[in-house]
């Protein structure tokens, strides 16, 4: 079977328009800055009749020569991704193979955007977020990847091949290489980001670490989240020894450079002592902590719904929590035939290193907000209420610091990405086989010399979740700052 | 060339079947040149035996140039007494100061260094050794006989901690006190020793070439040998910085005796810098001339210096990665579950996938087609589905296994190679990489490993070293009386063809416990740019200073 | 102020105890020690050879009582051995046990050894603190400069197309780790596959003698990540001292927008991006330790990489306390820092 080429027969004509649409805009963008450097800012004259006129100059024609160049690129990457779809199979080359792969991924993120839009002004700040062009693209970049997880995590689409599968032959071989001894073309017929060093399909590598990835980095965020609420909604509101102490061991984490924390954690040997499971068992109650106190500082005065809400939910959280730290073959396996599910080592310690070196920077900020929060009048006249301090904590000062934190909670899973990266960089914690982004740009940068393939897909999927994350953060905090 | 006729008288009987056996195209030249020199005859001699010019008088015809500095990546590692020596970059360093009594050449032969020549009796109990004269300590000493018996009673010393070389010196030992016995090293007179062993050794003179085998001075106190390097060798170690950087740079103040016999050194400075584990560092280091010379190329890597336009060197070699289990960790311990493994394993892929076919196929035995006593057994049988079935008898179809590896690229990518034909066999396993800091602390004991055995010139000498019962580095755990009492056997049979009829056995052995999976054999490769002439790879990774030299920079 | 300055070094002297302490239970635990006496005498040792030798050498002692002696506020241990040949802590090869110092510790200046380096650690962190010293400065010279132009550039006019290209371009620099970005730098600028060969993919000839070949791309790599955070920030800060009401009354009187950029907005718009760079400091240190991996340049980070990866107990707490420091310390330079450029805030 032929080889794919990158574009197929779709080439011939969208090629030359792409790069005409690229160098047009390059040479719009460059101009349109030096031009506003160097000319004066535009002129607004009062006419006689009241009305204001500006001036239009060499600026606003630069502007509209942006808007043109940049709408023909998008045209021609739409029509790429539109020839893939409707071409046969093949005959739009490897671009039009992958959108055509990704279609659940094109269906699910239309559908996002035209509902997310269509009702905008009754989604709050999620909604306003569709006003701003940056935190658009932003949310469009991590849902394209959450898709993408989902996708190939739950029901198995896009992904060609086997993640581990390594097809004799295909060794280094680059994009579009023709699998041997398949016939059929089909999806199954072609690496269409090419094999990397151990003959292994890049794309489904790449599109079976987003699901990792995905998971990850949210999930550790989030329990690190937990813990630094938990802590920094007190210290803020109590201050006094109780901030002294807590600030003190935040900022003792804080001091340790990160690497060496991960040398000295995610090492066989203390694994070995268990450790790391004890710290587990400890970081990980704190979601337990947080709900429970979050329900029944809520519904402190009506004590048997409390009590059956916080039974019902703290039973089944708890079992979790039992399951998630027993291991076994670690010093904590106590759990036998109920625990519900094992985390592999390697991940489980990952998970808790990466917890534990983000805990005290939420902490912190936690902590800032409440401090500033609680002069607010609002506290006062709970205050005055005779509300407890935890429902105060909880029900006023948290609501109110949501903007921030949900800013950094983006901010934040991006730099839990590239720290994953950084563990798979020195090869500690998850399995060399795995297809996390991190451990394949590690694996593939040895002979990136040559076959720079197999670990630029990665870095560019790396690259463009976390800028998705760091973009969606600016947009919203831009539209919450307006609030 | 004409044969000498003192060298013809001097030639051991066997020597002269085998030169038979090779010009009848029985034995390959490489097997002779092994055999015959092992026996005590001069490379050259040698040579001429079989109607060949020495390489010698074939040599390049480029005059070495004196002077110029040479720049090699290598792991520079700690310094230490060179009989417990574990590393080959270890001894390279030393190999600036310290001379051995012979030398292995890159073409399977011996060369006579401190010794001038060895004679070994009919069944290779008693070797007359000759010591070389003239030769001078660089403190101004004389090299005498005596300095010869004081390196072989430390080699003999079984109590130091780690010393390797005990391990090869059994028949001149004393098993109740692990020293030398002092009947078995005689002094015939200042040029003669003659070595009287308890049971026959052919590999004895081939031992002093390896590795660790170093020679001392008699004033050396077993700590750091580059703190005071008192040696034989052309070089003084000028700087040791362990993890970045060794020197070695020409002795102005002595006169090497080597220069008159084989010429060189040529080189004034020969730098070694440390550039870790990862080629691609290497390979940053070459491409911004920071190197002059590999220590060795693996993998992808030989295409990509090939067309960096620098010069390759190959050395074939009996150097494999044994991916082996160890005995006395379960469920390792049930032979099934070990050839179940072996069965599921095709070693052609293994190869492919993780060698880039830059080698030979193995047969899970561990003696190589160029050892001189290798005996062909019918290739082992690839079943993937016959292993899944042999697990479930075994009980352990559901067992979880892992494969551990450094991270050594071509290492680590072996073992993915071989975990990847074991998952496609239906068999559920894991792998683990870890860096050679960690690795190295517990190779012996990991359940299911990889290790790098380098060659050995004969193929009893890894069987020795690695897989009888209870010596220093059996990593597999492999204790089988049968087995031990052929390779006791096969250890006193000097000729290679009867040997062989042992080596048989021996390598069926090995193959039905399931005692390794030992997917290829390697070739080594070493790339040096246009400039540097003489330093081509060894194939037990020998660096021979005294023959490097580099054309002047253009 | 003093007091100020007295209360932060001991709190920095507090949390410099803790972290070793903690530290050194950690490397000190008994599979890390039994990985030691592994590694020093051989690996098919029995464990009650490992105990033995982890008693002859000092480590048999309690926890604290081992801290106190790497302190130096114990007396370091001795032992006679069967000879009557005293060994010590403090006892160095050939020296006469009746003159050597009773402690010897870090407050009396004694580091330990390295065991990895087979040095003195004080040597070999002085060797690393000195080359990452000179990576840091030129980082340093690079991002500074480029960080501050390119978010006074973009603050200067919030919301025009100049802000969002560089604040474009700078998300897109926070967004790229050092891993990524420097394995890209050496896929394009210096191997022969792309072929333009502009620098060197290794800086360890840089150790030597640093040249714009050599050098260049790990500068680059560490300074970019951190090149787009600064800018960011000086942006924001810029940003809203432009909306300041100063800078309102100034543009209504008339004055020139450059003048109003120089003169008024961009002393009081520095002082957020000076704590931050300040406080930047450490967390490039991150990306040290990969450039320095990366590009094989034998600095602290890689020393860092070295003592841990070979649980080197004694180097690994002299980096601990010296990376310690250097967070504290840039924290208290931040602060004092603070003060001094804004005059509005007073320190009690």
């Amino acid at each position: 079977m032929e080889p794919m080429t990158w574009t197929g027969s779709l080439g011939f004509v969208l090629n030359p328009l792409l790069l005409a649409g690229g160098v047009l805009l390059l040479v719009a963008v460059v101009l349109s800055v030096l031009i506003r450097l160097v000319t004066p800012e535009p002129q607004v004259t009062v006419s006689p009749d009241g009305t204001l006129a500006v001036h239009p100059g060499l600026r606003s024609y630069t502007s509209l020569a942006v808007r043109a160049a940049g709408a023909l690129l998008v045209a021609t990457l739409l029509a790429y991704v539109l020839g893939g779809i409707l071409l046969p199979w093949g005959q739009a080359g490897i671009v039009g193979a992958i959108a055509r792969r990704f279609l659940p991924v094109w269906v699910a993120l239309i559908l996002t955007f035209t509902l997310s839009i269509a009702y905008s002004p009754h989604l709050g700040l999620y909604g306003r977020l569709f006003d701003s062009t940056v935190g658009k693209i932003g949310f469009g970049l991590v849902m394209f990847w959450v898709f993408t997880a989902l996708s190939v995590g739950v029901f198995g689409w896009i992904a060609t091949h086997d993640p581990l599968a390594a097809v004799s032959g295909l060794k280094n071989k680059p994009p579009g290489i023709p699998v041997p001894g398949v016939d059929l073309l089909g999806p199954g017929s072609h690496y269409l980001l090419g094999g990397d060093n151990l003959a292994r399909d890049v794309f489904s590598r790449v599109v079976h670490g987003s699901w990792i990835v995905v998971q990850i980095a949210p999930i550790a965020t989030c329990f690190a989240f937990m813990v630094g609420i938990t802590l920094g909604l007190p210290a803020g509101y109590y201050g006094g020894r109780l901030d002294t102490a807590i600030s003190f061991l935040a900022n003792l984490i804080l001091a340790f450079p990160v690497i060496l924390l991960f040398y000295l954690l995610v090492t066989p040997e203390i694994v070995q002592t268990g450790i790391p499971s004890f710290m587990a068992a400890g970081l990980f109650i704190f979601p337990l902590v947080f709900v429970g106190v979050l329900i029944w500082s809520r519904y402190r005065t009506e004590p048997r719904r409390a009590m059956t809400m916080l039974g019902v939910i703290l039973a089944v959280m708890g079992w979790g929590y039992l399951s998630l730290i027993s291991q076994a073959g670690t010093p904590l396996a106590f759990m036998g035939p109920v625990d519900l599910f094992d985390v592999p080592p390697g991940v489980l310690v990952v998970f808790v290193s990466v917890v534990f070196v983000n805990s005290p920077t939420v902490f912190r900020i936690v902590r800032g907000l409440a401090m500033d929060i609680k002069t607010r009048d609002y506290v006062a006249a709970a205050q005055t209420r005779g509300e407890r301090p935890w429902y105060i904590m909880l029900w006023e000062i948290l609501p109110n610091a949501r903007g921030p934190l949900i800013v950094d909670f983006c901010l934040r899973i991006g730099y839990t990405t590239i720290l994953l990266g950084t563990l798979g960089f020195f090869g500690l914690g998850l399995p060399p086989e795995s297809p996390d982004w991190g451990s394949t740009i590690n694996a593939g940068r040895q002979l990136l010399a040559v076959f720079p393939h197999p670990a630029i897909v990665p870095a560019v999927a790396l690259l463009s979740l976390v800028l998705g994350l760091n973009l969606l953060a600016d947009g919203l905090r831009e539209e919450s700052l307006r609030d | 060339m004409t044969l000498h006729t003192t060298a013809l008288r001097a030639v051991h009987p066997a020597a002269l079947l085998y030169a038979e056996e090779a010009k009848a195209g029985l034995l390959s030249r490489r097997e002779f040149l092994t055999r015959a020199t092992a026996l005590g005859v001069a490379s050259a001699t040698a040579y001429g035996l079989i109607g060949l010019p020495s390489p010698a008088n074939a040599q390049d015809a480029t005059t070495p140039v004196q002077g110029g500095t040479l720049r090699m990546n290598m792991e520079t590692r700690a310094t230490k007494d060179p009989r417990t020596w574990d590393w080959s970059e270890i001894a390279n360093f030393g190999r600036g100061w310290l001379d051995y009594m012979v030398e292995y050449e890159p073409d399977g032969s011996l060369r006579p260094m401190l010794l001038e020549s060895w004679e070994a009796n009919e069944d290779a109990t008693e070797w007359t050794l000759k010591v070389r004269q003239g030769v001078k300590w660089n403190n101004g000493d004389d090299f005498t006989a005596e300095d010869v018996v004081n390196n072989i009673r430390r080699w003999c010393d079984g109590t130091v901690e780690g010393n390797s070389m005990a391990a090869r010196f059994g028949g001149l030992m004393d098993a109740a006190t692990s020293q030398m016995r002092e009947d078995a090293v005689e002094i015939v007179d200042p040029a003669t020793i003659r070595l009287k062993l308890s049971e026959p050794d052919i590999a004895v003179v081939v031992n002093m070439a390896d590795y660790p085998a170093a020679v001392v001075h008699q004033s050396y106190d077993n700590g750091d040998p580059a703190a005071n390097p008192i040696g034989t060798g052309a070089f003084l170690p000028e700087t040791n910085e362990v993890g970045v950087k060794q020197v070695l740079v020409r002795n102005p103040d002595h006169t090497w005796w080597g220069t008159a016999v084989y010429g060189g050194p040529y080189l004034d400075r020969i730098e070694y810098i440390d550039y870790g584990t990862d080629p691609a560092a290497v390979l940053a280091a070459a491409e911004s001339g920071e190197v002059d010379a590999t220590y060795q190329t693996t993998g992808d890597f030989i295409d990509i210096y090939d067309g960096l336009g620098w010069v390759k060197s190959e050395a074939v070699t009996a150097t494999t990665l044994a991916v082996r289990f160890n005995q006395s960790q379960p469920p390792y311990d049930n032979v099934e579950v070990r050839k179940a493994l072996q069965m599921a394993v095709d070693n052609n892929v293994v190869l492919e996938l993780g060698y880039n076919n830059l080698g030979v196929v193995a047969e899970n035995h561990h003696v190589c087609p160029i050892h001189p006593e290798y005996a062909e057994l019918p290739p082992p049988v690839v079943d993937p589905a016959g292993a899944k079935a042999a697990l479930e008898a075994a009980g352990q179809a559901d067992t979880e296994f892992e494969l551990i590896s450094l991270d050594d690229s071509f290492q680590a990518a072996t073992c993915d190679a071989v975990a990847a034909q074991i998952r496609d066999a239906g068999i559920n396993i894991k792998r683990t990489v870890l860096p050679g800091s960690t690795f190295w602390n517990d190779w012996l004991n990991y359940p299911f490993s990889a290790t790098q055995w380098v060659m050995r010139p004969l193929g009893v000498q890894v069987l020795n070293l690695a897989y009888k019962s209870g010596v220093a580095w059996n990593e597999t755990a492999f204790a089988n009386p049968e087995f031990d009492a052929a390779l006791a056997q096969a250890n006193s049979i000097s000729d290679a063809d009867q040997r062989r009829e042992v080596m048989a056995t021996l390598e069926k052995i090995m193959q039905d416990q399931g005692v390794l999976i030992q997917p290829y054999w390697q070739s080594l490769y070493r790339h040096t740019t246009a400039q540097v002439h003489g330093a081509e790879q060894h194939p037990i990774y020998e660096h021979h200073h005294y023959k490097w030299w580099k054309e002047a920079a253009s | 102020m003093l007091l100020f300055l007295v209360k932060r070094l001991v709190t920095m002297l507090v949390t410099a105890i803790c972290l070793t302490i903690v530290v050194f239970a950690l490397t000190n635990l008994p599979p890390n020690l039994e990985k030691i006496a592994k590694s020093e005498i051989g690996t098919r040792i029995s464990d009650a050879e490992v105990t033995s030798w982890l008693d002859k050498n000092g480590f048999g002692a309690p926890l604290l009582v081992r801290y106190g002696e790497w302190l130096g506020l114990l007396p370091g241990w001795t032992r006679t051995d069967e000879n009557g040949v005293v060994y010590g802590r403090c006892i160095r090869e050939g020296e006469d046990p009746a003159t050597a110092p009773i402690r010897c510790g870090v407050l009396q200046g004694e580091w330990g050894y390295s065991r990895v380096f087979r040095q003195e650690v004080a040597d070999v962190i002085a060797r690393g603190l000195g080359l990452t010293g000179k990576l840091m400065f030129w980082v340093l010279l690079v991002m500074v400069p480029g960080a501050l132009l390119t978010g006074v550039l973009a603050g200067m006019r919030e919301g025009s197309r100049t802000d969002r290209a560089l604040s474009t371009a700078s998300i897109v620099a926070t967004a790229t780790p050092e891993y990524v970005s420097g394995v890209v730098f050496i896929a394009v600028f210096t191997s022969s596959a792309v072929g333009l060969k502009w620098f060197n993919g290794s800086a360890t000839s840089a150790m030597d003698d640093a040249t714009l070949v050599n050098f260049t791309l790990p500068v680059l790599t560490v300074a970019l990540y951190a090149m787009g955070y600064v800018a960011r920030m000086t942006r924001a800060s810029m940003a809203e001292v432009m909306t300041a009401q100063y800078i309102r009354t100034a543009r209504l009187k008339g004055v020139s927008f450059p003048k109003i950029v120089l003169r008024h907005a961009l002393r009081n718009a520095l002082i957020a991006p000076f704590t931050v760079i300040m406080l930047q400091i450490p967390w490039l240190l991150n990306g040290v330790v990969i450039v320095e991996t990366l590009f094989n340049y034998k600095g602290f980070g890689w020393t860092l990489v070295q003592a841990a990866g070979n649980n080197d107990i004694d180097l690994l707490l002299g980096v601990s306390v010296v990376s310690v420091i250097v967070v504290l310390l840039t924290q208290l330079i931040s602060d004092v820092g603070y003060v001094f450029l804004n005059p509005r805030i007073r320190l009690a």
